[in-house]
This record gives structure tokens, sequence and C-alpha cells, in this order.
């Protein structure tokens, strides 16, 4: 008699991808909470721990949790090439979900004796942290399937794999930039020139790199780009623009930065044959970056061009008073940071799928 | 030389140009032209009583109404100018303003000539302020305190509303009145305290 296993290989590792699916998706429902919650602090002031985006937030990080131990459990039971391979994958995963478990705790005991927390406190830090470390992980896993599987249907996972990282590292570069962290007990604000400075060279570099890492993964398949440009200006107009009704009449402009998505997406079916293309690709999306990080930084900028009060009505007015001066300005940093990226990107990706 | 790659490379970077210059020349002086909110508070105070016995106590209803734009902040302030401290001697009975209301004491640091927090004062008496953020337009809020002074003669309450961001003098109530210890317009509501 031939005993048969009862699950097979193949299965195993459609459970394991399944695990990483979950994860990346959880950890995005987090960067969706932790995006509306900065937008819900700005607008509304919330007195306590139990508002509708900490819910949101934590229903991510149970996801991501069910997620990380489903991929855990199924790893374990792969063959030892696979284990060898989804090793580090694993283990960032559940270093990541260690700490945003522990966040959770950590933010519910600070609100508690400190009250109305700012934007960068240790328990947010701490949760970023574990969302960054967590969506690294689930990243590593579903880019080695993309390799592995060489179809273009899984192609479009490289999206889910990557927003999560690009939100959780743009809540992690607006903590160091935004001045949103002075409150009744700590005063946790960035220098207004660091803040500026920061900016200037983090986001471009952000936007050029996490784009890029998608699309690189999927060797320059056309619409990855986009798609993921996309979706990303998708979240941050319903969690950073819709829940502010006096700067809804700006979302067509918002939306305008899908030109140069778009347009840096066409250019990368040229990389192949005109190597040269990636530096246009990551110049183009370098420059773009004060329009896909609109409206939050007109709270960076405005703390050293115009000081005035940003109330939540006029960020449309403050922002462009100051950005045909801060575009000018910050155009050259942008560029070079944006090229930076690309190459970053490209390296990072030559580095997990060689592993 | 690739031709096809020329014209695309060409057509993306005249196409790039132009959205910023449309992006950062010509749709910020379009945002200039749009005129900046205003909202219109407005108070109605209703007193239990104008007169009481040393020992009594009165009520002060306020409904707070933004009859302009949206505010991203409207605050009721109530003022007890010749009171040391009122944490005893003023209750909230209720209230439906979205941030709890808190109170002002002596010497804290208070905004001042309806500049949102850029100017600043440091209280000469104390008060109340509830505030909601946001407002839309035509929300209506209210406040009810009960107040037990505590000496025979004359009980002076301040009352006064801002919207926020203030712009015109439209934004805040009253439009006339006396000047409070923040150089703002306040109406002042006397209760006799009979002994």
């Amino acid at each position: 008699m031939i005993l048969k296993p009862v699950i097979s290989l193949r299965q195993i590792k459609l459970t394991l991808l399944s695990g990483f699916i979950l994860t990346s998706s959880g950890i995005l429902l987090v960067t969706v909470g932790g995006s509306w919650d900065i937008t819900n602090h700005l607008l509304n002031k919330p007195e306590t721990f139990f508002s509708p985006p900490h819910a949101l937030l934590y229903i991510g990080v149970a996801i991501a949790l069910v997620g990380t131990i489903i991929s855990f459990f199924s790893w374990r039971m792969t063959i030892n090439s696979d284990r060898r391979n989804f090793k580090s994958s694993i283990f960032i995963s559940l270093l990541g979900l260690a700490l945003l478990i522990g966040a959770g705790p950590f933010d519910f005991v600070w609100h508690s004796n400190f009250g109305l927390d700012g934007l960068l406190s240790p328990p947010h830090l701490t949760l970023i942290s574990g969302m960054l470390l967590t969506a690294i992980g689930s990243l590593v896993g579903i880019f080695k399937f993309i390799k592995e599987k060489n179809n273009s249907k899984f192609n479009y996972l490289s999206v889910l794999a990557t927003l999560p990282i690009w939100l959780s590292a743009s809540g992690l570069f607006h903590s160091g930039s935004l001045p949103f962290s002075n409150t009744e007990f700590f005063n946790f604000n960035p220098d207004p020139i660091f803040a500026v400075l920061f900016a200037s060279v983090a986001f471009p570099f952000l936007v050029s790199f996490c784009l890029l890492l998608g699309s690189i993964v999927t060797k320059y398949q056309f619409g990855i780009l986009s798609v993921t440009g996309f979706l990303f200006l998708l979240i941050s107009s319903f969690t950073a623009i819709l829940p502010n009704s006096a700067i809804v009449f700006t979302l067509p402009f918002y939306f305008t930065s899908l030109i140069p998505i778009i347009a840096a997406d066409f250019l990368l079916r040229f990389v192949v044959k005109h190597k040269q293309s990636v530096l246009f690709v990551g110049g183009i999306l370098g420059a773009s970056f004060l329009v896909i990080y609109y409206p939050l930084t007109a709270f960076t900028y405005n703390e050293i061009l115009t000081k005035q009060t940003v109330w939540p009505s006029l960020i449309p007015q403050i922002y462009f008073q100051m950005i045909t001066n801060v575009f000018l300005i910050t155009l050259l940093p942008a560029i070079i940071m944006g090229i930076v990226g690309v190459f970053f990107a490209k390296r990072i990706s030559f580095k997990i799928l060689s592993n | 030389m690739d031709t096809k790659y020329c014209a695309s490379l060409t057509g993306i970077l005249i196409l790039i140009v132009i959205f910023f210059s449309v992006i950062f020349y010509v749709y910020p002086n379009e945002i200039y032209q749009e005129s900046n909110l205003i909202p219109v508070p407005k108070l109605d105070v209703t007193l239990s009583s104008n007169e009481i016995k040393h020992g009594e106590s009165f009520v002060l209803d306020i409904i707070s109404t933004n009859n302009g734009d949206i505010a991203d902040i409207q605050i009721v302030s109530i003022s007890f100018p010749g009171q040391e401290d009122i944490t005893e001697i003023v209750k909230i009975k209720n209230y439906d303003f979205t941030q709890s209301p808190h109170y002002v004491h002596i010497g804290d640091e208070i905004g001042a000539k309806y500049s949102g927090g850029k100017e600043t004062v440091l209280a000469k008496y104390p008060s109340i302020e509830a505030y909601s953020r946001p407002v839309p337009s035509g929300t209506v809020n209210v406040i009810s305190i009960q107040v037990y002074p505590q000496e025979t003669g004359i009980f002076d309450v301040y009352v006064k509303s801002i919207g926020m961001p203030h712009f015109t003098d439209e934004s805040h109530y009253p439009k006339d009145g006396i000047l409070d210890h923040q150089s703002e317009l306040v109406d002042v509501y006397s209760i006799t305290v009979k002994p």
C-alpha cells in the first residue's frame, strides 16, 4: 500500500502564498487606517483611543497576524530548498508582527497616560516600524513567488506587495517631517529646516523606489507601475482629501499626478534596449513628489516659507501660495533622489530575487 | 539611432514640461481666485433668572449656530471676570459639542485678537471654552452651565463665539460690545445676587 501525502507540495506553496497575500492586505489596511487617523487628528482631534481609523488599523493588524501565522506554518511544511528560500521573508514578517502587536497596548497605555499623542511618538514609531518590517517580509515572499512562477497572471501581486511598503514608509517619513507632534507632555516636532530638507530628499526617493520596485520584478510589465501609482493616489485621496470637505475640489488636481506616473510607465518599455531611460523615469517620478504628497506637504513647507496657521480648510490656499517656489527649489534634489531611488530599487530587487 | 524611441522620449518630456507648468503656475493662480471661507457664528443666550438670592444658583443656556461657511473650529467662550477660580462654582450641565469643554484658569496661555493662537495672552480671569471641529454651515450646538455665585452683588458673565479661520468681523460674535482680556468682543450678562 502506498501512502499519499494529505497535502501536496503545490498546495503547501499556495497556502504559503495566501499567507503572504493576507499579510500584505492586512498591512495595507493598517496603512489606510493610519493615514485616515492622521487626517482625523487634524480635523476632529479625537479625544479617545477608540476611533474608526484605529478600528480599521487594528482589524488590519488582526488580518496580518492571521496571514503571518498561515505563512509560518505552511513554511514549516515546505521542503528544504523552499524553507531556505523563504526563511528571511518569514522571520522579517514575524519580527514586524511582534512590534505591531506590541504597539497596540503600548499606544493604549500612552493615550491613557499622556492624552492625545502626536504623529511622532514611541508607540507610533513602534507601530510604523512593525508595519514596515511585516510588509517587507511579505514583499520578499511574494517577489520570490513571482520569479518562481514566471507567469504574468501573478505579476499584479507585486502591486499588493509594494503598496503597504510605500504607505508605511510614507508614514515614517511624514513622522519625521510634519509638525504634528507637539503635545501637552512632549514636543517631538522636527526642526522645520531639517523637516524641509528631509521631505525634499526622502519623498522623491520613496516615490521612484516604490514604483520601480514592483515594476522591476515583473520585468517592467506595462501597467504595474501605473496601477501601483493609481492605487496610492486613490488611497491618499480617500484618507487625506475626501474627509476634509473644504479641499475636495482639489481632487482633479491631485489625480493629474497620474500623468507623470503613466508617462514613466510608458518609458519603461524602452529600458531593455535603452538603459538610460531609467534616468528619465526616476527624474520624472522624483519631480512629481510635491503633487503625489499633497496635501500634507503643505504643513511641512509652510513651517519655513509662509508660517501661517494651516487650518484644514486653508490647505489649498497655503499650498498653492508657496508651491511654485517650493517646486523650483526642490526640483534638482528631487530629480537626483528620484534617480537614486531607481538604482536602489534595481539593487534591492536583484538581491531579493538572487537569494 | 532608434527614431521611435527618440520621438517617444521627446513627446513624453514635452508632456511633462506642460504638466509641471500647468500644475505649478496656471493652477495656483486659479486657486488664488477662490475666496476664503467665512464662518458666521451666532449665539442665543438664555438666563434662568436675572436676580437670585445668595446661596441659589442660575442656569445659562447657550445655543451656538454657524450661519456661514464651514468652520474648522467654532469656539464658545463663557468667562467670569472678577472670579478667582470657577471649578467649584460653575458646573457644566450638558453639552453636545464634538470636543469636551475645558476650564481655563488664571495665568493659562490663551489666544488673543482672533489670531487663532498666533497671538497669545495670559488669562486674567477664568473661563470655560466649548468647541466643535469641523463645524459645517447650519450646525447647531448647545451648552448649559449652572452657576453658584458665592458673594452678593453683581455677578457678570462674558459670552462670545469665534469661527476659525477668522478673516473678517463676520467670523466672531458679538460684532460689538466690550473687549475682554483677549481683546475680543463679548456680550455681558449680569445677575444680581441679593443677600
